[in-house]
Parts: structure tokens; sequence; C-alpha cells
């Protein structure tokens, strides 16, 4: 080994020991400082533990004296401790019970409460959970709970929670949503439009009418924050005046003082009438509610109404029907011009006055007393009475009255319309006396053909005899000519006989139609047949039975008679028949008289009904009977017509109301 | 056969004649006091100690017509129990029926024949004269 070599291990052996000697040092210092910091840290440990019990205790009342339930649970859930609160919250007879909580919630909670216990083991804390609790007493409660880990040198242990009963809290909350959700429909579906503005005019509520008024074709929960103010410039086209409708809510937001019923009209016809509402909160302006209404159908409403009573009010003044309104007791209250002009009173004159007194002649008081009586029971009348004017002439009024009612359906007296019928009364009565002329002289005329035919039949009478005396006295000397003669006088005065008589049927069948009553035709005709005079070779038949109708029995005798006489009269043939038939119509029997005689020319038909047309001049004819016989069908309201052939027969066909 | 007082009250001169050459050519002897018309009667009534039996009276008459003489005879208490016989030509029911409602004993229409007149007068005067009037 080299000198070199071992003074170099020499001197490093040297710095070694050095640097251990320098080394030991430290250690002893770095040992000092331990032990003096050892000598430290149990004196701060011991003030520790006595800073710690003391915060210990504190916590411990706290936990108790806190409001809020407070639960401290193994990972479990099974209850550690609590405090007070929480074994009323919970409805436990003490803090010693053993109880697992997620026993407590609501079985449809468990899977929420099984996830939030993972959420609070992962991240250590849970906090506004939500829960939905059954408490001992079996009472539902919703309870919020925020909640934590507690953890041992790092690994959790237990979970500590705040537990606080919302029940009552969560139940309000819903019914103030559910009121304020009511308030919205409500304000939604108000038939006034509503614009809530704040005090910048940002819209913050509105509602369906609202953008019906300025059609808004979008719902009215998109205007909300829009600018108000920007609505309105676009939509004071649609209002008759746009500048006004803009400087004037421009004046009402300035003095932000409450507007009622300002009206405005828009273009299309509506009349709108805006509410301006400021809105203060606590003196400090918060902004405003615009209320529109449409009352387009109320004011027209009154504009009609005004018109109709205007119209009414001039038909009252102008008609010329005297008005008149009285009280219950009959006082004037009201007339009207024609009233005035009619009665000749004016109406200052009369207002006051009983109108049952001024007016009525005679029995006139009686009726209108009566006749308000009526109406005061509810009833509306028409009556006539006669009157005076102020001028004393005398008029007939028609009156017809009804009752007036009050609003509330109280008779408060009458109305009375009055129409001057004073001419029409004097023609009906002129009629009557007319008819009563008529009557009369309709009965002096009946009595004037009899006294006639009186006076014409007593030559007759007169005559006869004395022929017959000239023939009694001179038996024996007289001629057969002279004796030939003298037949031929009888048949004239035959003739003369029977002509006054017939004149004299045919003048009496207008008079006393009141004999009107059941005929039994069929009874009636075959007796007539049998009486009446027939030739052998002629028979006589009814073919249906006749039907019983109301009538003059012995006219419709008469009318059979004429008829079937005229038939037997002009047969011409070896064989005769006469048929009388009927048919039953709808209003009228249709009878027939038939027979095989020498016809009737057409060219006849129309006069033969006629007075003194007898066609063929016979002894027996005196062109009455036919006349006769259209006379009394007229009064029976029937037809007669004919139908024949010359020489093949004729047929008479009649017709008689049921 | 009883001879009856008949006052005939007849305006008209041939029906007088007529009734009397029926009486005659009949052969009766009843006795016919004339009347030309109600005045003329009423004077001849008047005389209440020959007062007929019976009274045939016309309607048609001047001055007091038939009726309204029947009237005044029924309200007087001695004259009205003369029966009073119609004899006229007219037929109106009207004044048929006023005659029997003041009181008449009998309706006769005078029939256009001379020989039916002569019959109808026969029966009439058959049947009054068997009848029992009052004795007055």
């Amino acid at each position: 080994m080299s000198q070199d070599k071992i003074d170099v291990l020499q001197r490093a052996l040297t710095r070694e020991k050095a640097a251990r000697k320098q080394a030991e040092k430290i250690l002893e210092n770095k040992a000092a400082e331990l032990y003096e910091a050892k000598q430290n840290l149990e004196k701060s440990y011991i003030e520790l533990e006595g800073l710690l019990n003391k915060t210990d205790s504190q916590l411990q009342g706290v936990f108790e004296n806190i409001v809020d339930a407070y639960v401290i649970m193994d990972l479990f859930g099974n209850i550690l401790k609590m405090n007070n609160p929480a074994i009323n919250l919970l409805d436990f007879e003490d803090d010693k019970e053993d109880y697992n909580l997620l026993k407590i919630a609501d079985p449809s909670e468990l899977q929420r409460v099984s996830e939030s216990f993972q959420t609070l083991l992962k991240k250590g804390t849970l906090t506004d959970f939500h829960l939905k609790i059954i408490t001992k007493k079996n009472i539902s409660k919703l309870v919020h709970i925020n909640a934590s880990i507690i953890y041992d040198d790092g690994i959790a242990v237990a979970a500590q929670g705040i537990v606080r009963d919302i029940t009552e809290a969560k139940k309000a909350e819903r019914q103030l949503i559910e009121s304020e959700n009511r308030l919205t429909t409500l304000i939604i579906n108000l038939d006034s439009g509503i614009l809530l503005e704040d005090e910048n005019r940002k819209i913050i509520l509105t509602n369906n009418k609202f953008c019906e008024f300025f059609k808004i074709n979008t719902s009215p929960d998109l205007l909300k924050g829009q600018d108000g103010s920007n609505a309105a410039e676009q939509n004071k086209v649609l209002f008759k005046n746009p500048k006004t409708f803009i400087t004037r809510i421009n004046e009402i937001l300035e003095k932000r003082t409450q507007v009622i019923g300002d009206e405005l009209e828009m273009v299309s016809g509506k009349i709108l009438l805006r509410d301006y509402i400021p809105i203060y909160e606590n003196t400090v302006y918060k902004g405003h509610l615009w209320a529109y209404k449409d009352v387009t159908l109320r004011r027209n409403y009154r504009k009609s109404l005004e018109a109709q009573k205007q119209k009414y009010s001039n038909i009252i003044a102008n008609m010329n029907l005297g008005l008149i309104e009285v009280d219950n007791h009959d006082k004037i209250l009201m007339t009207n011009q024609s009233f005035s002009k009619m009665s000749g009173y004016l109406e200052h004159e009369l207002i006051g006055k009983n109108a049952g007194s001024i007016f009525p002649v005679g029995q006139g008081s009686e009726i209108i007393k009566n006749e308000s009586l009526k109406r005061q029971k509810g009833k509306s009348n028409s009556y006539e009475v006669k009157i005076r004017t102020k001028s004393g002439e005398l008029k007939y009024w028609l009156v017809s009255g009804a009752p007036n009612y009050s609003l509330k359906g109280k008779i408060i007296g009458s109305i009375g319309i009055h129409l001057d019928i004073t001419d029409l009364k004097n023609l009906e009565l002129q009629k009557e006396q007319l008819l009563t002329k008529l009557e009369k002289s309709n009965d002096e005329l009946q009595e004037y053909a009899h006294i006639v035919s009186h006076d014409l039949k007593s030559p007759l009478r007169s005559i006869n005899a004395l022929v017959s005396w000239i023939k009694e006295d001179n038996v024996g000397k007289l001629d057969d000519l002279s004796l030939q003669n003298f037949k031929l006088i009888d048949a004239t005065l035959d003739k003369m006989e029977q002509l006054i008589t017939d004149v004299l049927n045919y003048s009496s069948i207008g008079s006393n139609t009141g004999d009107m009553a059941d005929v039994n035709l069929d009874e009636v005709i075959t007796t007539l047949i049998q009486i009446m005079y027939k030739p052998e070779h002629i028979k006589v038949t009814i073919l249906n039975k006749l039907p019983t109708l109301k009538g003059d029995k012995t006219k419709l005798q008469q009318l059979f008679q004429n008829l079937i006489g005229n038939a037997i009269k002009f047969i011409n043939k070896k064989e005769g028949f006469v048929k009388i038939d009927v048919k039953d119509m709808p209003t009228h029997y249709q009878f027939s008289v038939a027979d095989n005689g020498m016809g009737i020319e057409k060219k006849f038909h129309d006069k033969i009904f006629k007075i003194f047309h007898a066609l063929n001049k016979s002894k027996e004819s005196t062109g009455i009977g036919l006349s006769i016989v259209k006379k009394i069908i007229d009064l029976h309201e029937g037809e007669i017509w004919l139908e024949s052939e010359s020489n093949k027969g004729t047929t008479f066909f009649f017709t008689l109301k049921k | 056969m009883k001879a009856l007082n008949i006052l005939l009250i007849e305006d008209d001169m041939i029906e007088v004649m007529k009734l009397n050459r029926t009486i005659s050519s009949l052969k009766l002897n009843h006795k016919i006091i004339e009347a030309d018309n109600g005045e003329e009667a009423l004077v001849i009534l008047e005389k209440k100690d020959e007062l007929p039996d019976i009274i045939l009276l016309d309607l048609n008459m001047p001055k007091i017509n038939g009726i309204e003489f029947l009237s005044i005879l029924k309200k007087d208490s001695v004259l009205k129990y003369i029966p009073t016989i119609i004899l006229t030509t007219s037929n109106n029911q009207k004044d048929l029926l006023e005659c029997y409602k003041i009181g008449i004993a009998g309706y006769v229409l005078k029939p256009l024949k001379y020989e039916d007149y002569v019959s109808k007068i026969e029966k009439l005067l058959a049947y009054w004269s068997i009848n029992e009037l009052k004795q007055i």
C-alpha cells in the first residue's frame, strides 16, 4: 500500500470522525428539542383534554336544548341518541327506546330512503331531504331532514340528523299555491281584460280577455316580461283616436292616481271602459293594474232603450187615442194631448181630479166604478161610456183599460185608452133604428099583403055568388053557350083566387124565419105524397131514406109539394114516374126530383125560377111555384139547378144545409 | 030548431045579400040584424033588451075593424057572453091567433064558391041552433 493511499485513507477517516461527531452533536440537540416538544405536547394535551371536556358538555347542552329534533343513529338506522323534540316528533315514550328509523318511513318512501342513505354514506351529508313518515302513534307526517356522517379516525361510524316537522308548513304552502292557482285561473278567464305592469311598465300578468280585446294572438303567459309601452304603441291603431289613447295613458301614469271608467271607442265599434289602479307597497310605487271592460252591449242597450222610450213617448203624444193614467183612487195622474182634444179639458185642469166623476152621463159613473174595480183585481177590459165634454157635447168613448203595475208587481192604478166612437155609435144607433123601421115596414108590408089579398078575394066571392044566383034564378032559360061561358067565368075566378094565394105565400116566405127545428123529411114527404093528388098513371117514389135536417117544416113541405106537383103536372106519357132521391154531401144534402115529363128547354133553365115566368099558360099554373121553391131553398142556404132533355124528362137538383 | 037572432057585421053589400039568400033558400027562420061596421054594431048593442044570440063578424072593415070591435066587446061585462064567430076571407095566422086570444066562438073562412058558402053557413047555424045560450 502506498503512503499516498494511506494518507488518503487517514484523511478520510479523520473526516468521517469529524462528521460523526457533528452528527452526534445534532442528534443530541434534536433529542433535547424533542424532549422539550414532548413536554409541551403533554402540557397542551392536558389543556386540550380540558378543552374537549368543556366543549363536550357545551355540545350536550346544545344538543339537549336544540328546538329541532336531533337524532344520532348507527349506520343501520338504529337510534343511538335523540333529544326531546325528536321524542315528541316521532311520538316515542322516552329516549331509551330502541328503534330503527327505517321503520318510520312511509312504505311508499322506502326506495327513496335507501337511495338517500347511499348518498349520505358516499358524500357524508344529506340536505333538504323531504320524507313522509308514520309515527309510532300511526300519524302521518312530512319531515325535512339535514343529515351528516360522523367519522372516527376517518371511518364512518354513525349518522346524525336534524329533523323538522313541515307537515303544517307544507299544507299551508299547498293551500297558498292552490289559492294562487285559483286566482290565476280566475284572472285568466275574467270577463275583463287585465294588464298588470310593474313600475317600469314590464308586463307582470295579463289574461285571455285582454289579448282578445287587443287582438294579440299569443297566450297571455308569453307576454310576461315584455314592455307594456311598446304594446300600447302597437295597439293604438285599434282605437278611433290613437293619439289620445297614448297621451291619456301617459297622463294617467304620470299622476299615478286611480282612474275609473275611462271610455274608449274602438275602430270596430266596440266600446271599452278602462280602470287604472296604481299599486303601492308601503308608499313605494310598485306598478299598476289596467282593467278593460266591454260595455258595447250595455251602451247599445241604453241607447236603444232611450230610442225605444222616445218612440213610445212620441206615439203616446201623437196618437189619435186619448190616454189617461189614474191611481187606485181614480185620481188622474197623466193625460196626453189627444185626450185633451177629445175631452176639451187641458191636462192641468184634469190632473188630481177624479176621472169617474168629471165626464160620464147617466149610468156612466156606475160603469166606470165597476170597471175600475175589475182592473184592481188585475183584469184588462174594454167598455163603452157616454160622456159630456167640457163644452157640453155628448160623446161616446170606447175605453180600453189595463191595470198599471209598479216594478214590484203591485197594482198602482190603471191606464185607459180612449177612442171617440161617437160617429160609429151614431151610425150604430141609426142602423138599429133602421132595422126596427125595416122590421116594422116588413110587418106592415106583410099586413098589407093580407089586406090586399082579402080585398082582391072579396070581389071574386061576390062575382061567384052573383053568377050562381043568375044561374039559379034562370034555370032552364039559359042556352048551352051561356052555361059554357058561366063555367069559364068560374074557372077564371079559380085561377084568380090561386094567383092571389100564391102571391101571398111568396111574400110570406121571407117573414118569421124563427121556426127552424129538426124536420124528419122522410116522414113529412111520405105523408105529403099520400095526401097529394096523383093521377092513376103516375107513380111517385122515394128511392133512399130522406134525412132529418134543421129547417121550417111548413116551407120544406111547400118546397117538395111544388116540385112534385110540377112534375106530375107536366107528365105527358102513358106511364109516368116521379122519383125523389137524396145524396149525403159534406155540409149539405143534395136532393133530386126526377120525372119523365115533357122536359124544359135549356134556354129557359134560368128563367123558370123568376116570378111570373110560367112556361105553360095552363089554368093551374100561376108562374109563382118555382119562385117559391127558389126562395125556400135560399132560406135554407142551398142551391137549385136542373138537368132536362126535351120530351124525356127533367131532374131538379137542390141542396139544403145540414 | 031554435030561431036565432044573428047580428051580421059586414060592410060588403053582396056578402049581406049572400047570408040573407042562404037563410031564405035554406028556409031557416033566423032573424038577421045588419050592421055596416063596428060603430054601427056598438050602437045596436047599446039596447041591452034586444041583444043578439050570436054575432057574425067580418075582420076587414073601415073605421073600427073586426079585431078592435072584438076587443071592445070582450071588455063589456054583458056583451062578452055573446058568441062571436069570425067570417072572413083572411087566413092570416096573426089575425087568427089574435082573435082566439081575445075570445071568439069560431073562425070561418069565406070560400070562393057560393055553394061551398051555403054549405058552411048551414052547418054553422045548425050548430048554434042546438047550443044553450045565456039568457040575457
